[in-house]
């Protein structure tokens, strides 16, 4: 154990070891294994070997499985890929459409401010009913284009059909039912339909009707030919629903389950006109924007405060960036 | 070993080709050399299940129940058996404590349990409403073994030793609430329970030749 000193660098921080006997100076043998660090763990008594030692362990080449493949930059892909013999995958240049609804509110409906509380016998409520007339001719026009695909279209009927698509997708929402979910709701709702349910517990119930459910706004357009006709149709439901949430452990975060409340709704329907098998499916909700802001989650959060940026204020690089140009202007 | 021998027998087809005046070096003969790389590991299966069990909802007089999150980091390189010290250290602790402590663990390992824990804390909050991430402590804490990749290495007279280059798996339960105040059942009792046993193991006993 005893003369195991080493040459190395002596102002090195990280050995702690004692210089000591024969091996210090400068020896030529010593130069050849010139380690920056060495411990005492680390260290063989005798150096003559080292080499023959290294090559006793044949390196194999790790994976590393902490790697993930989407931080990795192009170039270190292709070079992963080339060395694994495999050809790059064929760019995705597809685009996924989808024919069987449109993807908007064709001129959506405004709704009036204070719906829902102001009694027609007030001014103001004469008023809306007035704003309601004007709009109407159009609304007309589609529900006659409605009933030359399906002629047994009726207001009040469809309402009724209404109320229970309505409760329909309610229900399977609830019950997180998605396979049936796309023959209720068109496929432009459907992620906003199931966007937040998963590790839930939703409990909805449908009381009643407030006000009978009524059309208030039917528009109707043409895709790509003349022929290919989609009819939108707003109803506005008025209604009473109990709605509670709970988490995954059955802890309720949201909602009360003995607490029913008044939902004023403009829900759009949407159909198919020109297939032969399309049926009223639920298109979009129209938020109107006087709607008092939301009821929140009963829990606190760590508000994450963005830092300000100060639009004015032009940053170091690109200031020197332009100077640079500015000079080779000049020049 | 598979590495060395496929890598002798490309070069033995190589040498052949070039005798052969074919054109060289347009063999790609890396995909063959990795082709060991390809084969997927089959990971830990069924431990993130955990945190898609849904409970069903409670009723306002219960007292709620406790939330919890289940959270893994696989493959880590490190050795399971050096890693299983650093699990157990944090078992029963509160998060906040167990990420101090690790920080004063000289062990490579220790960075990677501190950094799931951290993790987890933050998945909790995110997806499972968990109101306050501090409020937890850590009720499982475990090691499993993850991909063992074996090299070689020469031993004397011509023999051939095998190293095992060890991964592993490690495993974390966060629950919510405070700690218990002892993790093991196994815990020494207190004076009055010891007492409590003394003085029932008197009275149990039997006084032989007595009424």
């Amino acid at each position: 154990m005893a003369f195991r000193g080493v040459s190395i660098k002596s102002h090195h921080r990280l050995l702690y070891e004692k210089m000591c006997g024969f091996l210090i100076g400068n020896s030529p043998a010593l130069t050849i294994n010139n380690q920056t660090v060495r411990h005492r763990r680390t260290k063989h008594w005798d150096p003559k070997w080292k080499t023959l030692r290294r090559l006793k362990v044949i390196k194999v080449d790790l994976p590393n499985f902490r790697e993930k493949f989407d931080e990795l930059s192009e170039e270190e892909v292709r070079s992963r890929l080339k060395q694994s013999g495999v050809l790059p995958t064929r760019p995705w240049q597809e685009h996924p459409f989808s024919i069987t609804s449109t993807g908007q509110i064709f001129e959506a409906y405004v709704p009036p401010e204070g719906d829902g509380k102001v009694s027609p016998i007030t001014v103001q409520g004469a008023k809306q009913s007035l704003q309601f007339l004007e709009k109407k001719t159009k609304t007309m026009l589609t529900v006659r284009k409605i009933r030359q695909f399906e002629e047994e279209f009726d207001g009040p009927q469809f309402c009724k059909e209404a109320t229970n698509i309505y409760i329909k997708v309610h229900e399977l929402m609830a019950k997180k039912e998605l396979d049936n979910l796309t023959d209720y709701v068109t496929e432009r709702v459907y992620p906003e339909v199931i966007h937040n349910i998963d590790n839930k517990t939703l409990n909805w119930k449908y009381l009643k009707d407030v006000e009978l459910p009524r059309i208030v706004h039917a528009r109707h357009t043409n895709v790509v030919t003349n022929d290919n006709i989609f009819a939108q149709v707003t109803v506005r439901f008025h209604t009473q629903q109990i709605l509670a949430v709970y988490d995954r452990f059955g802890r309720l975060m949201h909602g009360s389950e003995i607490l029913a409340k008044d939902v004023l709704e403009y829900v759009v329907f949407e159909k198919h006109l020109s297939n032969q098998y399309g049926v009223w499916r639920i298109h979009d909700k129209i938020i109107p924007t006087w709607l008092p802001p939301r009821e929140p989650l009963r829990r606190t959060f760590r508000k994450i405060v963005e830092p300000e940026v100060d639009s004015t204020v032009v940053p170091h690089e690109e200031e020197n960036v332009e100077k640079d140009t500015s000079k080779e202007l000049s020049k | 070993m598979a590495l060395t021998i496929s890598n002798n027998i490309v070069n033995s087809i190589f040498k052949r080709f070039q005798l052969l005046n074919l054109q060289n070096a347009l063999i790609h003969n890396t995909s063959c050399l990795n082709a060991w790389k390809a084969t997927k590991e089959k990971g830990p299966t069924h431990w993130l299940d955990y945190n898609k069990k849904i409970y069903p909802p409670q009723t306002p007089d219960e007292e709620p129940r406790k939330a919890y999150v289940c959270h893994q980091r696989t493959n880590i390189k490190y050795s399971p058996f050096k890693m299983w010290y650093i699990a157990s250290l944090i078992r029963g602790m509160s998060v906040d404590e167990a990420i101090r402590q690790l920080k004063f663990v000289l062990k490579k390992g220790a960075r990677d349990v501190q950094e799931v824990l951290e993790e987890a804390k933050e998945l909790a909050v995110k997806e499972h409403n968990v109101e306050f991430p501090s409020n937890m402590w850590v009720a499982e804490s475990f090691v499993g073994k993850g991909t063992v990749i074996k090299g070689i290495r020469r031993h004397a007279r011509g023999r051939v030793g095998t190293v095992e280059y060890f991964h592993c798996h490690y495993f974390v339960r966060l629950e919510e609430g405070t700690p218990p105040k002892h993790y093991y059942a196994n815990h020494p009792k207190e004076p009055h329970e010891l007492l409590e046993d003394w003085l029932s193991n008197m009275r149990k006993r039997k006084v032989i030749n007595s009424i």
